[in-house]
């Protein structure tokens, strides 16, 4: 929560509209860019991520292919593309999924209180004991190789924090004096949550979606990296660097591309924080 | 003997507009000077320009010499090696300076040690023994939230006191507390006086001044209007504006009337709350009627806003009931809160909120207009946020989105503690203009003897039961 910028106790300074810093000028236009580049990159490259024309294995970059071939002759920047599209989509559905119903139940519990709130949180902090990791593992192991498990095991580990998080705020705000003026002066629920609840919230949600996001990205690349992920030939970026890290030695930029825009990626969302972090 | 503070023509700006100007004064060794002024004066500028923590968009000009050491007052960093050893500020609400987690006697031996750099057993003895003299000797192994708010006042006296300043700054020591408390407070001030410390002492608190003596400064739009012998100048005040400040004060508010009472609207029946093994008060009748100023009174813990919250129904009581007059509206009974700061959603602009209740209400905005005109408030002011409008501002806002309302009872939570002597003066003439004018009720929770002489018809006292 910002504390208002009041000089003295006594003296009340009017603030002008804060500009995005410089750091959070280069998050925006790197995320930007990475968007882009994952909405529209396979429709400009225009190749087939899958097809392979042997004879090309590991060619270097030219002009017409920029990063050159794989191990299995197939276009390396196409791959790129679409493993981009596909790993920041599924990232950014899990982040949702985790964040909605976290945040309703967070704020459910806060308003309702009592037994409710108790079993909630008690599932929270059961969800909380596992590693995220090895709950997608567990779900995986029923369907390897699917899209859902690991959608669903992602959002399974990641709402708890914004469960917890709104949970605890929330609680603070609604024993507020602002609140109680509000329910005295007739106002339901709906306006509490939006005039006196979210704007207060939404900043911080912001703030744990990002990294929840980052979080994301690196849990399926990390499941990809160890097999249990996506599978090949899907261009995933996980599952890209664990195909490509026999040749790193041969051909190092293969590799390298799927790490840079991962790293990337991590670094225009962290660099979007407000130079004092809401959270 | 060098003066203990010496400030010549000392400036705080803030771009090129001076927010304090032209300040010279001299402390003596000893000597204490009183600063009086409203909100906004530019009081607590002046404290921040001496100890040199003002926040970074500010500038100041002139000079500033602790213990005959000038200092050009630009030159901030200079003075913080003073810090707690040449300089000290008690801050308002000093209790909240407190570090929750540390024992007194750890938190008041740090100072010794570390700031006045006695050695470790030697202050262990000091800390001991200052404790003891302020008879907090029991405390020192307390934490701070195990004390009393006079006692936790003390231990902040003493973690500020305890590296030997000379000279110490103490804003708005008063602030909030009831008579016993602001007694406390003065005989802190006092011993510290007779020990030899100069102090400058920033107040609203016109009876706080009179009772420290020494010189006493008037402070008005940032500059000193008016300066001299402290009784001299409370008796016989020169400027016009020193003269409506005195008035101010609810020392001197005419007492009040017996008001004619109307309909009862709201009858309390032996009620009882109690948190854990505390009961903070049992067996409490009520009736309050239309018309009536009702004052709730009782020592500080003795349940006087939970009395209030569960006349309005925010809070159950344990016990009895709690019966509203019948064909009153759900929003017949409306509070006034201590706080207006906190009493509007922070982040929404006030124009937008009581467009809300207007529509809500489905009420008329003109309505609205025409109280906040009656306010002496700009309707320009509605375009901020809560937080960029002064507290006297904000709590006039209150009042009318509360008027708004028709509201067969207001209860007014210290409504004006944390506001100004005239600002205060202010609230209460409209507060009470309009509650006479609508026939409505209030229920008043106020730490101030003067106000519930000069404004309650009636009180109802909680014991303090235990």
């Amino acid at each position: 929560m910002s504390t208002p910028h009041t000089v003295s106790s006594d003296l009340v300074v009017i603030e002008a509209p804060r500009r995005p810093s410089l750091g959070q000028r280069a998050g925006i236009v790197l995320v930007s860019a990475i968007t882009l580049f994952a909405l529209f990159g396979p429709w400009l490259v225009g190749i087939d991520p899958a097809r392979q024309q042997l004879e090309r294995y590991l060619e270097l970059p030219s002009l017409g292919h920029p990063l050159g071939f794989d191990q299995l002759g197939r276009d390396m920047l196409a791959r790129l593309a679409h493993g981009a599209r596909l790993s920041l989509s599924l990232a950014t559905v899990s982040v949702l999924s985790a964040a909605i119903p976290g945040s309703v139940l967070g704020l459910l519990a806060a308003w309702r209180g009592g037994w409710p709130e108790r079993v909630l949180a008690a599932f929270a902090d059961a969800v909380l004991a596992l590693p995220g990791l090895l709950l997608v593992l567990l779900l995986s192991a029923f369907t390897p190789g699917g899209f859902w498990p690991l959608y669903v095991g992602i959002s399974l580990a990641l709402w708890v924090e914004y469960f917890r998080v709104v949970r605890a705020a929330s609680r603070i705000l609604l024993a507020s004096p602002h609140v109680e003026a509000a329910r005295l002066l007739g106002f339901g629920p709906l306006h509490i949550v939006r005039r006196h609840l979210l704007p207060e919230l939404l900043p911080r949600l912001f703030t744990l979606m990002r990294f929840g996001f980052a979080g994301a990205v690196l849990a399926m690349s990390a499941l990809g990296f160890v097999g249990v992920g996506l599978q090949p030939p899907t261009p995933e970026l996980g599952v890209m660097m664990i195909e490509l890290l026999p040749y790193y030695g041969e051909a190092p930029w293969l590799i390298g591309a799927p790490v840079l825009l991962l790293f990337l990626t991590l670094l225009g969302l962290l660099l979007l924080a407000p130079e004092r972090e809401a959270a | 003997m060098n003066p203990a503070l010496v400030v010549e023509n000392l400036a705080v700006l803030l771009g090129d507009k001076a927010l304090v100007r032209d300040i010279s004064f001299t402390i003596p060794a000893g000597g204490v000077l009183t600063l009086l002024g409203e909100s906004g004066s530019g009081k607590s500028l002046l404290a921040q320009a001496i100890m040199g923590n003002l926040p970074a968009p500010l500038r100041c000009e002139g000079q500033v010499a602790i213990g005959g050491q000038s200092t050009a007052a630009a030159d901030q960093s200079s003075r913080h090696a003073g810090w707690g050893r040449r300089l000290a500020l008690l801050p308002q609400e000093p209790w909240l300076a407190l570090d929750p987690t540390m024992r007194v006697r750890e938190q008041i031996l740090e100072t010794y040690s570390l700031v006045g750099k006695a050695q470790k057993r030697g202050a262990r003895g000091l800390a001991e023994r200052a404790l003891a003299s302020l008879g907090l000797g029991d405390a020192a192994r307390k934490y701070p939230f195990m004390l009393s708010g006079g006692m936790a006042q003390r231990v902040a006296f003493l973690a500020t006191h305890a590296a030997g300043a000379p000279v110490m700054i103490i804003d708005e020591p008063t602030k909030g507390l009831d008579a016993d408390r602001r007694g406390e407070v003065l005989e802190l001030l006092r011993a510290a006086q007779a020990e030899g410390m100069s102090l400058l002492c920033i107040t609203h608190d016109i009876w706080l001044a009179r009772q420290l003596g020494g010189q006493l400064a008037v402070m008005l739009d940032g500059a000193m209007i008016e300066q001299g012998v402290t009784a001299e100048v409370l008796d016989a005040p020169r400027a016009d504006y020193t003269r409506r400040l005195l008035a101010a004060d609810p020392g001197s508010w005419p007492a009040g009337q017996a008001a004619s009472a109307g309909d009862v609207v709201v009858r309390v029946d032996g009620i009882a709350k109690s948190y854990a093994q505390h009961t903070l008060f049992a067996g409490v009748d009520a009736r309050i009627a239309a018309g009536e100023v009702v004052a709730v009174s009782g020592p500080s813990g003795s349940g006087k806003t939970t009395f209030g919250n569960i006349v309005l129904g925010l809070t159950k009581p344990d016990s009895g009931q709690v019966e509203r007059a019948s064909g009153l509206a759900p929003t017949a009974f409306q509070k006034i809160q201590q706080d207006p700061g906190a009493a509007f959603a922070p982040r929404i602009r006030l124009r937008q909120s009581l467009r809300d209740l207007v529509e809500l209400h489905r009420l008329d905005w003109s309505r609205l207009e025409a109280l906040l005109g009656r306010m002496r408030l700009a309707s320009a002011l509605l375009d901020r946020l809560p937080h960029q409008v002064s507290g006297g501002e904000l709590q006039r806002i209150a009042l009318a989105r509360v008027l708004l309302m028709k509201p067969a009872l207001i209860f007014a939570d210290e409504p004006t503690s944390r506001l100004d002597p005239v600002t205060q003066q202010d609230v209460f003439a409209l507060l009470l203009e309009h509650v006479r004018a609508s026939s409505c009720a209030m229920l008043l929770v106020t730490h101030d003897a003067d106000i519930v002489r000069s404004v309650a018809s009636r009180r109802i006292g909680l014991s303090g039961a235990t």
